[in-house]
C-alpha cells in the first residue's frame, strides 16, 4: 500500500555505492520536487472547485468552464515538467500521455458549439421551420407560416449561423471575444459594462470577409426598388432565441428603416446585441453556453403600415379563460412592443371568435417610416383620435389567422402583425408566447437546518455535501479496506488517496486530517458521498459507536439515524434544472476528476494507466516522492560547519537567504541562521536534550549484531558512508535535513513561507539496527505521534513518509518543530521496543517532549523573528 | 535580495502600464515590450531574470516570440500569461521550454509569486 517507502528501504544501501550527487544537483532537485508540490496543490483545489460548481445552482459561463480546465491542465503539466527534470529521460511519455486527456478534454467542450458549412444567405420563400439551426427561430416561423400557411410576410432574407461563423472565425474575432470575456473576469456590472463596450468596439472595427459583404449586397438587389430604395428591417434572430425555455425577450437589437447600404453596419450592430451586459447576465444565469450563441440576423422589406399590433393566442398572465387578445395602433407596431404607447385591444373567445371585450383608447399619436428611413412619431389628424385602429371585420380576420398559427405550432403564440394601407395583413414575427404559472410556494432554501440531535461531533469541514446515516466503521489497515461493508460509515484518522476505491461502497466519509481540496476529497464529490474532513477527535469519539448521521450541512455527526436531516440534505441536494454550461462541464469532468490510480503497487500504475489529469497528478506526485528520496543525496561540498555546543556533527548547506551575510566560509552559528523553517526545526531538535542511547536489554543487542552480519555497510571499514553527517539544506523560508544516525537515516523538510499552497513539512524515517519487528513498532509509534499534529502518515515496515501541506507558515514551523523533536529522540529508541510497557513509555515521553518542544518554539520564535 | 529583472511583454498599453506601476514597488526592475520583434531584440541586449509573455499577440505571436528568445537565452524562464484558454497554446508553450502557462486575469500576487518561483529556481540552481 505505500511504495512511496519501498524505495526508501534501498536509501541505506544506496549510499554504500559511490553514486553521490552533487549538491547542485541535488538543490535542482528539491527545487524541482518543492514546484511540483506546489503545482499539486493547486490543480486539485481547482479540480475541488469544478466538482463542486458541476452539482451546484450558481451560474457560471462556458468562459469560466475553459479557464478552469486550463488551470488544472496547467498546473498537471507543470508537475509532468518537473518530475522530468527531476529525473530526465524517465518519464517523457507522461507528455504523450497529457496531451491526449488534453486533445480529448478540447473534444467534449468543443461539442455543443459544432461548426459547419452551408449558405451564407437565405431568401425568405426557402425558408422553413426546419432551418432553425441555420437562420434562428424568428425566422424559420416566418418562413414557414408563409410557405405552409399561405400568409403574408415581408420580403427579404436571412444572414445565417454560417455567415456568422465566417464573420467570428475568419477574422479571429471569435478569439478576441473570447480573451475579452476571459479576462473581463467575473466582475459586476460596471465590469460588464466595460466588457459590452470592449467587444462592441472589436466586432465594430473588424471588416466583413469579402463573400458575406458580397453575398448580403447581392440578396438585396433582389429587394423591391421604390422611391430612395427599400428599406429594411434588421432583427435579430439568434440560435436559442424565442425558444420555449429561453426567448431572451427584448434583449437583442432590432434595427428599423436600414438601407442596403447601412446593412453592413446593420448586421455588425445586431452581431454586437448578442454581448450587450444584459444579454450576457440573462445568459449567465439561464447557464447557456456562450460559445454556442450565434445570431442569424433576418432582413426584411419595411411594411408601410396603417396598423399594426400584437397577438397572444392566450392570456399571458393567469388562468385561461379560453379567450385570446388582439391590440392595435395606428401606424407602425413598434410603440407597442416595447411598451411606450396605449393601443386598442379586444379580447376574442377562441373557439367562436366571438369579441367578449373592446378597449378603443384615445391615442395622440403614431409611429410612421418617413421618406429617409427613418421611423418618426407623428401626431394623429384631429378627430381621429378615438377611433379603433382597425375595423372589427380585420379583428376577426386576424383571430383567424391567430388560430391557425398557434395550431400549426401546437403552442401558444405571440404574434406581431401590420396592416399595409392596401388592407393586406403580414405576420412581422411569432414566437411560442411564454404563459406564467400560478407560483407555487416552496420552502426557502436559506433557511438553516433546524435538528433536535445534539451532535457527537460539530464543526468538522465539510469536504462533500450531503447527509446519510450508516455503520461506523474503522479504516487503518489493508485488511480494514478489505472487510469494508457496503452502506457503512467510512472512518480514518487521514484521507488518503488509498481509501477513495472505497467511496463508491461508503455511505459516508469521515476523516480526522486531511483537505477538503485533496484526491479523497475529490473522489467523495464525485461519488455525491457526503465527506467530513478535519473532523477532530472523529476516530476516539466515533469507532464502534454503532449507527450515525452524517451531515455535511452542519459539518456534525449524530448518534443514531436522523431522518429528517437526511431528507432536508437530499431537498436541498435536488437541483433540477441542468443547464447547457453545466451539461459541458459533466462531460467533461470525466477527462479530469475521476481517479483510477489509487494503489501504487498495482501494475497499471504507470504513464499509459493514466485516464484523467487526477491520475496523472497522482502518479507525478508519487514517482516525485521516489526520486526525492530514492536517491542517496547527500551533497558534499559547499558546506560549513555549524558550530558550538552540539552533541552530533552538522553540516549546511545556504541554497540562499539561509544564513546572515556575515557568517564564515567555513562555519556557521546557530545565531547566524535566518531560515525560520530550519529554526523551527532546530528548536524541535534541541528543547529537550538527547539522553543518548537507550539502555539495550540482551534481545536487542542480539538483533544489533545480527544485523551486522547481514548488511554490508555495517562492516569495518565501511564506516565512513554510515558515519554521523548529518546535513541542513537551508533557504529563506526553507530547510532540508538529511541525517543518519548510525543506522538510521531521516529526511525532514519544510517550507514555511506567505504562501500556504507552497508551504508544506515532510519527515521521512528508515532503517534501525533491530529486527524488523521492532523497527516496525518504532515507525508505528513515530506514525501515531505524527498523525496527532496533522501528518499524513504512510508506513511499510519499519519505513515511513509523512507529509503536511497547505498549511501557514506558522503551523509548517511547529510541525518541523514536532518532526525535529522526534528525529532525534527516537534514534536507536527501535532496540527497546521489545514489549508493550516500554512502548506505552516511549509514546508518553516522546509526547510530553513535543508538548515541551512546542511551547519553547512558542516562546523563542518571537526573538529569531525579529532578528530575520 | 537582489533585485529581478523582468521583461513583459503585452500588445496592451493599458497591461504594461498597470503592472509596471504594481511591480516597481516590489523589489522588480521592469522593463517592457509590446510585440515580438522588441522583446527578442531587448533579450539579445539585455540580461534579464525572467519574462512574462502574452501569447496572443498581433504580428509575430508568443510561440515564435518564445522560441526566439528561447535560442538567445535558453536558460532564461518565460512565463506565459495569456487571456486565451488554448489549449495547444499550453501544449505547444511548455514543449518550447516555458517555465509556465497563466492565465488573465491574474492576481498581482499570484504573478509576483510565479516571478518568484521562475527566479528562485534560476538562481539557486545556476550552474
Amino acid at each position: 500500500m505505500q511504495p512511496i517507502l519501498k524505495t526508501v528501504f534501498n536509501f541505506i544501501r544506496g549510499t554504500s555505492g559511490g553514486d553521490r550527487e552533487a549538491p547542485d544537483q541535488f538543490l535542482r532537485k528539491s527545487e524541482n520536487f518543492r514546484l511540483l508540490l506546489a503545482a499539486n496543490s493547486r490543480a486539485l483545489e481547482v479540480m475541488a472547485e469544478m466538482t463542486e460548481a458541476a452539482r451546484s445552482d450558481r451560474p457560471f459561463g462556458m468562459s469560466h468552464v475553459r479557464a478552469q480546465c486550463l488551470t488544472v491542465a496547467s498546473g498537471v503539466r507543470q508537475m509532468i515538467e518537473r518530475l522530468c527534470l527531476m529525473r530526465p529521460g524517465r518519464y517523457e511519455e507522461l507528455k504523450t500521455v497529457f496531451n491526449r486527456i488534453l486533445q480529448e478534454m478540447e473534444r467534449e467542450l468543443a461539442s455543443g458549439a459544432e461548426r459547419g458549412v452551408g449558405p451564407l444567405i437565405m431568401p425568405m420563400e426557402a425558408i422553413r421551420a426546419g432551418d432553425v439551426p441555420l437562420v434562428g427561430a424568428k425566422m424559420a416561423h416566418l418562413g414557414e407560416v408563409a410557405a405552409l400557411l399561405g400568409l403574408e410576410v415581408p420580403a427579404g432574407f436571412s444572414i445565417t449561423a454560417h455567415a456568422y461563423r465566417l464573420f467570428m472565425e475568419s477574422t479571429g474575432l471569435e478569439d478576441e471575444i473570447n480573451r475579452l470575456i476571459q479576462i473581463g473576469g467575473n466582475g459586476g456590472l460596471r465590469e460588464l459594462h466595460r466588457l459590452e463596450a470592449e467587444i462592441r468596439h472589436a466586432i465594430d472595427m473588424t471588416a466583413l470577409p469579402l463573400e458575406l459583404a458580397q453575398a448580403m449586397r447581392s440578396a438585396c438587389e433582389f429587394l423591391d426598388e421604390r422611391d430612395g430604395g427599400p428599406r429594411l428591417a434588421v432583427r435579430s434572430s439568434a440560435l436559442g432565441e424565442d425558444s420555449d425555455e429561453n426567448s431572451f425577450a427584448g434583449q437583442f437589437l432590432s434595427l428599423l428603416g436600414v438601407r442596403p447600404e447601412e446593412i453592413e453596419d446593420a448586421f455588425r450592430s445586431v452581431v454586437a446585441s448578442l454581448f450587450s451586459a444584459t444579454a450576457m447576465t440573462y445568459r449567465l444565469n439561464r447557464g447557456l453556453r456562450e460559445d454556442a450563441m450565434v445570431m442569424c440576423v433576418g432582413c426584411m422589406e419595411m411594411v408601410d403600415a396603417s396598423a399594426g399590433g400584437v397577438i397572444y393566442t392566450r392570456p399571458p398572465l393567469g388562468e385561461d379563460d379560453g379567450s385570446l387578445v388582439i391590440s392595435a395602433v395606428q401606424g407602425l407596431p413598434c410603440g407597442i412592443v416595447d411598451g411606450s404607447s396605449r393601443s386598442d385591444s379586444w379580447k376574442l373567445r377562441r373557439d367562436d371568435l366571438h369579441i367578449l371585450e373592446a378597449e378603443i383608447v384615445s391615442k395622440q399619436c403614431r409611429y410612421v417610416a418617413a421618406q429617409d428611413g427613418r421611423i418618426v412619431r407623428e401626431g394623429l389628424k384631429p378627430g381621429c383620435e378615438s377611433e379603433p385602429s382597425i375595423p372589427e371585420e380585420v379583428v376577426h380576420e386576424l383571430g383567424r389567422i391567430a388560430r391557425r398559427i398557434e395550431a400549426h405550432f401546437n403552442t401558444p403564440q405571440d404574434i406581431e402583425w401590420a396592416r399595409d394601407p392596401d388592407g393586406r395583413l403580414l405576420i412581422l414575427q411569432c414566437r411560442p408566447l411564454s404563459v406564467c404559472a400560478q407560483a407555487h410556494s416552496g420552502r426557502d432554501p436559506d433557511s438553516p437546518v433546524k435538528t433536535s440531535a445534539t451532535p457527537l461531533l460539530s464543526g468538522c469541514m465539510s469536504a462533500s455535501p450531503g447527509a446519510t446515516a450508516g455503520q461506523v466503521v474503522r479504516v487503518e489497515t489493508a485488511e480494514d479496506m478489505l472487510c469494508f461493508p457496503e452502506g457503512a460509515v467510512l472512518l480514518a484518522r487521514n484521507a488518503r488517496p488509498q481509501l477513495s476505491a472505497l467511496l463508491p461502497k461508503a455511505a459516508a466519509l469521515v476523516a480526522e486530517f486531511g483537505s477538503t481540496v485533496g484526491h479523497l476529497a475529490n473522489v467523495a464529490r464525485e461519488y455525491g458521498i457526503p465527506a467530513l474532513i478535519g473532523a477532530p477527535g472523529a476516530v476516539e469519539t466515533l469507532s464502534g459507536v454503532g449507527v450515525v448521521t452524517v451531515n455535511a450541512g452542519t459539518g456534525g455527526v449524530y448518534l443514531g439515524r436522523h431522518q429528517d436531516q437526511i431528507d432536508d440534505a437530499d431537498e436541498r441536494r435536488d437541483t433540477p434544472r441542468v443547464s447547457d454550461v453545466q451539461r459541458a462541464l459533466r462531460r467533461v469532468l470525466p477527462k479530469i476528476i475521476p481517479l483510477s490510480l489509487t494503489d501504487p503497487e498495482a501494475p497499471e500504475f504507470r504513464p499509459g494507466g493514466c485516464a484523467s489529469l487526477h491520475d496523472i497528478t497522482r502518479y507525478c506526485h508519487e514517482m516525485a516522492v521516489n526520486e526525492m528520496f530514492l536517491q542517496d543525496a547527500r551533497p558534499t561540498s559547499r558546506a560549513k560547519r555549524l558550530h558550538g555546543d552540539l552533541p552530533l556533527q552538522y553540516w549546511l548547506v545556504d541554497i540562499g537567504g539561509g544564513t546572515a551575510e556575515s557568517c564564515d566560509e567555513g562555519r556557521v552559528g546557530v545565531d547566524e541562521i535566518r531560515s525560520n523553517a530550519m529554526l523551527a526545526l532546530w528548536t524541535g531538535m534541541t528543547a529537550v536534550p538527547w539522553e543518548g542511547p537507550p539502555p539495550v536489554d540482551a534481545g536487542g543487542f542480539m538483533s544489533v549484531v545480527f544485523q551486522a552480519t547481514q548488511n554490508p555497510a555495517l562492516a569495518p571499514g565501511a564506516a565512513n558512508s554510515m558515519g554521523e553527517r548529518n546535513y541542513f539544506m537551508v533557504g529563506g523560508n526553507y530547510c532540508n535535513l538529511q541525517s543518519r544516525f548510525g543506522f538510521h537515516f531521516c529526511t525532514v523538510e519544510g517550507f514555511a513561507g506567505d504562501d500556504p499552497t507552497e508551504n508544506h513539512a515532510l519527515f521521512q524515517f528508515k532503517g534501525g539496527g533491530a529486527d524488523q519487528g521492532r523497527r516496525a513498532a518504532r515507525s508505528r509509534l513515530i506514525a501515531d505521534l505524527l498523525e496527532q499534529y496533522g501528518f499524513l502518515v504512510e508506513t511499510r515496515g519499519d519505513a515511513l513518509f509523512a507529509r503536511i501541506e497547505g498549511i501557514g507558515a506558522e503551523a509548517v514551523e511547529q510541525a518541523l518543530a514536532v518532526a525535529g523533536h522526534l528525529v532525534v529522540h527516537t534514534r536507536q529508541i527501535d532496540m527497546v521496543m521489545a514489549d508493550a510497557q516500554a512502548l506505552a513509555r516511549y509514546r508518553e515521553s516522546l509526547g510530553k517532549g513535543i508538548r515541551t518542544a512546542l511551547k519553547r518554539l512558542e516562546e523563542t520564535s518571537p526573538q529569531w523573528r525579529n532578528r530575520t | 535580495m537582489k533585485r529581478i529583472r523582468l521583461l513583459l511583454v503585452d500588445d496592451e498599453q493599458d497591461f504594461l502600464t498597470t503592472y509596471t506601476r504594481r511591480f516597481v514597488r516590489r523589489n522588480v526592475d521592469i522593463r517592457t515590450a509590446s510585440g515580438g520583434a522588441e522583446a527578442i531584440e531587448q533579450v539579445r541586449t539585455t540580461e534579464f531574470d525572467v519574462v512574462v509573455l502574452d501569447f496572443l499577440m498581433p504580428g509575430m505571436n508568443g510561440l515564435e516570440t518564445l522560441r526566439g528568445i528561447k535560442a538567445i537565452a535558453p536558460k532564461l524562464p518565460v512565463i506565459i500569461l495569456t487571456g486565451h484558454a488554448d489549449s495547444e497554446a499550453l501544449c505547444t508553450g511548455m514543449e518550447s521550454g516555458a517555465f509556465d502557462y497563466l492565465l488573465k486575469p491574474v492576481g498581482t500576487d499570484e504573478l509576483y509569486f510565479k516571478i518568484l518561483d521562475a527566479v528562485g529556481m534560476r538562481r539557486r540552481t545556476r550552474d
